[in-house]
C-alpha cells in the first residue's frame, strides 16, 4: 500500500469507529461516484454536502493511532480535527491524481467555492495531497485570510508551512500568527525554521507595540532568542523590569538561550526563575500555554 | 432576553455599527439571500466571489457578533435577463447549494416578468426539487399582484408544495391570496418602497400570525436592519398578542427555513456568550490589539479604542 492508501484506511477504519453507519456508508457510497464521474460535480457536492451526516464532533486518536499516523506523515495532526475534517480527507484523498492537470484544476476550484469549515479542512489536509508542492502557492494565499480558523489549520499543528514555504512566506505567516495573537507552540517545529529576518522583524514589531503604549505577547521572544546582541538585550531588561509575570519569564526564558554576558546576569538576578527554567518548569510550551489562558489581559 | 430572526437581510451592505445594534436588539439569527449588489455584473466569476463571501467571510462578521448568519444561493432576477452571464452564473450554484447553512434557493422569481426571467426562474426550481431545499421568491416591485400569482402558479407548474416556498415581500393586496393558497407570506419593512410596520401590525391583526414573517431586507439603500425588533415593538404597544409577536418575528421563519435541515435553533441557543476573550482553539476572531467586544460593554465616549 502507498501512503495515500495507507491514509484512506486509516481515515475510513477511525470514522467507521466514531460516526453512524449510515454516515460511513454514504461515505463509501461517494467514493464509487467520484470515482466514476468524469466531471467534478459528485465530488463537489459530496464535498459540501458531508456536513450533513458528518458532525463537528472531536476526531479522536489514541496515542497508538496518532503514531501510526505520524509514521505515515510526520508532523500531521488529524487529532486536532473534527470528524466532518477526517470525512472530507477521505474524500480529498479519493479524487483520482492519475491526471495531475485535472486534480490541480479541481482543487484549486474547490479551495475557491469553500465555505469556512471547507476551507480549514482543505487547508489542514495540505500535507497528504497528492502534489503538496504545487498548493504553496495556495497555502500563502491562504494565509492572507482574517478568518482566524482557517489561518490557524495552515498556521497550527500542520507541517505544511515547515516543508514548503520559503523563509519570507514562513516569517510573515509567524508575523501574523502574533498580530492575530496566535499559539505560537503550535506551529510545528519552529524553532528549526528560526532565523535573523524574522527575529529583526519581530524586534521592530515590538518597538511598534509598546510606542503604541500595547504589551507584546511573551511568545515573540523565542523567535529572537538565538539572535539577541547588544541592542536587542535591551528589549528583554525592559519586559523583564516592566512586563508581567509571564512577559518576565518569557525574556529570562530567552536569555537562557544567549550566550551574551548580561544575558547570563540578568538570569542570575532571578535565581527562582532560573532554577524553574532548567528544570524545564519553564518552556516555551508552557509559556504559549499560560499566555493563551490569559489572553486578553 | 426576546429573540428575533431577520430572515432577509443583505448584510453584506452594513457596517458593524448595524451588527452591534441588531445583536443589541436580540436578533440571534440572520438570512442573506443572494441578491444583486446594485451595480450589475458583468462576469460569472464576480457571483462566484459573492457567493463564497456569503459561505464565507460575512458567516465569519456576523459570528463575531454573537449573530448565527445564514444564507439562500440563487441567481436574481435582475440578472438573470443577461442571458450569457445568467448561462454561466447556472452553472456554479450547485457548487453552493448544499453547503452548510445554505437554507433555500432564493432570492428569485420575477423583476421585469421577462422571458429571460421566467426561464431561469424554473430551471432554479427543478434544482430545489433537486437538493430538497425551499424557495426563497422576490415578487417584483411592479406589476406586484400579476408577478406573485404568477410566482405561485409557476412553482407549481413545477411540483413545488407551498409549504416550501417562502413569497417575500408582500403587501396588502397580494397577502390573502398568498395565504389562501398555503405559502408562507413574508413582509419587507423597508421605507418608503414596501411595507410599513404600522401597516404590519394591521396585517397581522386582519391576518392573524399563521405563516407570516416579517424581515427588514435591509441592503445598500436607505432601510432598517432593526426592523424586525422594531416592528415587534409597534406589535407590543398595539396590543397584539405576545405568541403572535414571537411567531412572525421569529418561530415562523425558523419553521419554514429549518425545513432546510440547515437551520436549528441550538445554533445559537446552545452557543456561547459572546466573550470573545474566551479563546478557544481555532475560535478566536480578534485582529491583534482589538479590544474584545463582550456584552455589556460601556457606554459610548469620544474615544477610539487602542
Amino acid at each position: 500500500m502507498n501512503q495515500s492508501d495507507h491514509l484512506k484506511s486509516f481515515f475510513l477504519k477511525l470514522l467507521q469507529q466514531q460516526t453512524d453507519d449510515k454516515a460511513t456508508e454514504w461515505l463509501l457510497l461517494q467514493k464509487e461516484r467520484i470515482e466514476e464521474d468524469p466531471t467534478d460535480m459528485k465530488f463537489f457536492i459530496a464535498f459540501s454536502q458531508a456536513s450533513r451526516y458528518f458532525k463537528k464532533n472531536l476526531f479522536v486518536l489514541s496515542k497508538e493511532q496518532l503514531s501510526e499516523v505520524n509514521h505515515l506523515e510526520k508532523g500531521f495532526r488529524p487529532d486536532t480535527w473534527d470528524q466532518l475534517q477526517a470525512a472530507r480527507a477521505f474524500l480529498i484523498l479519493n479524487f483520482p491524481s492519475e491526471d495531475a492537470t485535472r486534480w490541480l484544476a479541481t482543487f484549486h476550484k474547490l479551495f475557491e467555492t469553500a465555505d469556512m469549515h471547507e476551507q480549514q479542512s482543505l487547508y489542514a489536509a495540505l500535507p497528504i495531497m497528492p502534489f503538496p508542492e504545487a498548493m504553496t502557492s495556495r497555502a500563502v494565499e491562504g494565509l492572507r485570510t482574517n478568518i482566524t480558523s482557517v489561518f490557524d489549520s495552515i498556521a497550527l499543528h500542520n507541517p505544511f508551512p515547515y516543508i514548503y514555504l520559503n523563509e519570507k512566506a514562513w516569517n510573515q505567516m509567524v508575523l501574523k500568527a502574533i498580530f492575530l495573537q496566535r499559539p505560537l507552540y503550535r506551529i510545528y517545529n519552529s524553532d528549526i525554521r528560526a532565523n535573523k529576518d524574522l527575529a529583526n522583524i519581530l524586534s521592530d514589531f515590538a518597538h511598534e507595540r509598546w510606542a503604541a503604549g500595547r504589551s507584546v505577547m511573551p511568545e515573540l521572544w523565542r523567535f529572537v532568542r538565538h539572535y539577541l546582541n547588544e541592542e536587542n538585550i535591551k528589549d528583554l531588561q525592559k519586559e523583564i523590569r516592566e512586563g508581567s509575570p509571564l512577559e518576565k519569564k518569557a525574556a529570562l526564558l530567552a536569555c537562557h538561550s544567549s550566550g551574551l554576558t548580561v544575558a547570563r546576569q540578568l538570569l542570575d538576578e532571578h535565581p527562582e526563575i532560573k532554577k524553574d527554567i532548567e528544570k524545564g518548569l519553564i518552556d516555551w510550551e508552557y509559556i504559549g500555554r499560560e499566555f493563551e489562558i490569559s489572553v486578553p489581559k | 432576553m426576546e429573540m428575533f430572526i431577520d430572515p432577509h437581510i443583505h448584510v453584506t451592505s452594513r457596517t458593524t455599527d448595524d451588527y452591534e445594534a441588531m445583536r443589541k436588539a436580540g436578533i440571534v439569527a440572520i438570512i442573506e439571500p443572494a441578491f444583486w449588489l446594485g451595480q450589475p455584473r458583468t462576469q460569472a466569476s464576480s457571483f462566484k466571489d459573492y457567493f463564497s463571501s456569503l459561505v464565507g467571510w460575512e458567516r465569519f462578521r456576523a459570528k463575531q457578533f454573537g449573530i448565527v448568519h445564514y444564507c439562500t444561493i440563487g441567481l436574481n432576477s435582475k440578472e438573470a435577463n443577461n442571458v450569457p452571464l445568467a448561462e454561466e452564473v447556472m452553472e456554479l450554484l450547485p457548487l453552493y447549494v448544499g453547503k452548510e447553512g445554505v437554507v433555500a434557493i432564493g432570492e428569485i422569481g420575477y423583476d421585469d416578468q421577462t422571458a429571460a426571467e421566467d426561464r431561469f426562474y424554473r430551471l432554479q426550481l427543478e434544482l430545489a426539487k433537486d437538493v430538497n431545499l425551499p424557495v426563497m421568491i422576490h415578487t417584483p416591485h411592479r406589476d406586484k399582484k400579476k408577478g406573485t400569482t404568477r410566482s405561485m402558479d409557476v412553482s407549481e407548474e413545477h411540483g413545488l408544495p407551498p409549504h416550501m416556498v417562502i413569497v417575500d415581500h408582500n403587501n396588502e393586496e397580494t397577502v390573502k391570496e398568498v395565504l389562501d393558497r398555503g405559502y408562507w407570506a413574508a413582509f419587507t419593512i423597508y421605507p418608503h418602497t414596501k411595507m410599513g410596520s404600522e401597516r404590519m401590525v394591521e396585517i397581522i391583526r386582519n391576518y392573524g400570525p399563521e405563516r407570516i414573517i416579517v424581515d427588514s431586507a435591509a441592503d445598500w439603500g436607505v432601510s432598517d436592519p432593526l426592523a424586525v425588533p422594531k416592528t415587534a415593538a409597534l406589535m407590543r404597544r398595539q396590543g397584539i398578542p405576545e405568541e403572535h409577536i414571537r411567531m412572525t418575528c421569529y418561530g415562523n421563519a425558523l419553521k419554514a427555513y429549518g425545513q432546510s435541515g440547515q437551520m436549528d435553533e441550538q445554533d445559537w441557543l446552545k452557543k456561547e456568550p459572546v466573550d470573545q476573550s474566551q479563546k478557544h482553539e481555532g475560535s478566536s476572531v480578534l485582529r491583534g490589539g482589538q479590544t474584545p467586544k463582550v456584552e455589556d460593554s460601556p457606554g459610548e465616549s469620544d474615544i477610539v479604542e487602542n
